[in-house]
């Protein structure tokens, strides 16, 4: 799976650490950092939760061209 | 409900653990059973260690069967159903002779101690898995009109 750079921008642009879109989406420091690094597919349920947070789209941060898209 | 202290992420990772717990514990009381029975171990002292087995085996089956979910790869067919209990009774059969190897005397009675339990597994085993196999796919038909 390819890197997820787009939430770490959105997180990066909103000045949030990894500890703190964790603390506000209710998941662990390190589910967020396999998220960004690619090593772990999220639910929709927390795909909708970190882009309410972060203030994006489901498309701006989680939508992957078809070249891109990697099982 | 009580809220859960894992996150989805810490969830799946639990389930991929305990996954492989169940594996271990159900080919590791395979194993001890067959080791025991090797050994000379008798219905007795098997007895524990089978109702185990017993009772996750059937809670498997019956679960999978509940939910409409029959193997990752295998299908639900006649010659896989064959295959698989063809399997069952070679290894039964293997496994009667390497319990009674030393104690028979005559080569036909050793192959008519083999023979038999393989040929009983094989025919037991091939209709367990055709019953649910039925049952899988009544199963699933029902999931799918849902």
């Amino acid at each position: 799976m390819a890197r997820n750079l787009a939430v770490k921008a959105a997180r990066a642009q909103k000045d949030m650490t990894q500890k703190d879109l964790a603390a506000a989406v209710g998941v662990s420091r390190q589910t967020i950092n396999a998220i960004e690094q690619g090593e772990y597919n999220p639910t929709i349920k927390l795909c909708r939760a970190i882009c309410r947070a972060l203030g994006k789209t489901l498309d701006e941060l989680f939508w992957e061209d078809d070249n891109n898209e990697k099982e | 409900m009580k809220k859960s202290n894992l996150d989805e992420m810490q969830e799946q990772a639990l389930l991929r653990i305990e996954h492989t717990g169940c594996c271990l514990v159900f080919w590791g009381l395979l194993a001890a059973m067959a080791v025991q029975g090797v050994m000379g171990a008798g219905i007795r002292e098997l007895a524990g260690e089978w109702i185990v087995f017993m009772v996750l085996a059937l809670y498997l089956v019956i679960g999978c069967l509940h939910h409409g979910i029959w193997d990752r790869k295998l299908k639900p067919n006649a010659k896989t159903n064959f295959i698989v209990s063809l399997l069952a009774g070679i290894a039964v059969g293997i496994f009667m002779a390497a319990v009674y190897f030393r104690n028979v005397q005559e080569w036909l009675d050793l192959v008519l101690i083999t023979v038999i339990p393989a040929v009983c597994t094989f025919v037991l085993c091939f209709a367990a898995l055709t019953v649910c196999a039925a049952l899988y796919k009544k199963r699933r038909e029902k999931l799918d009109q849902e």
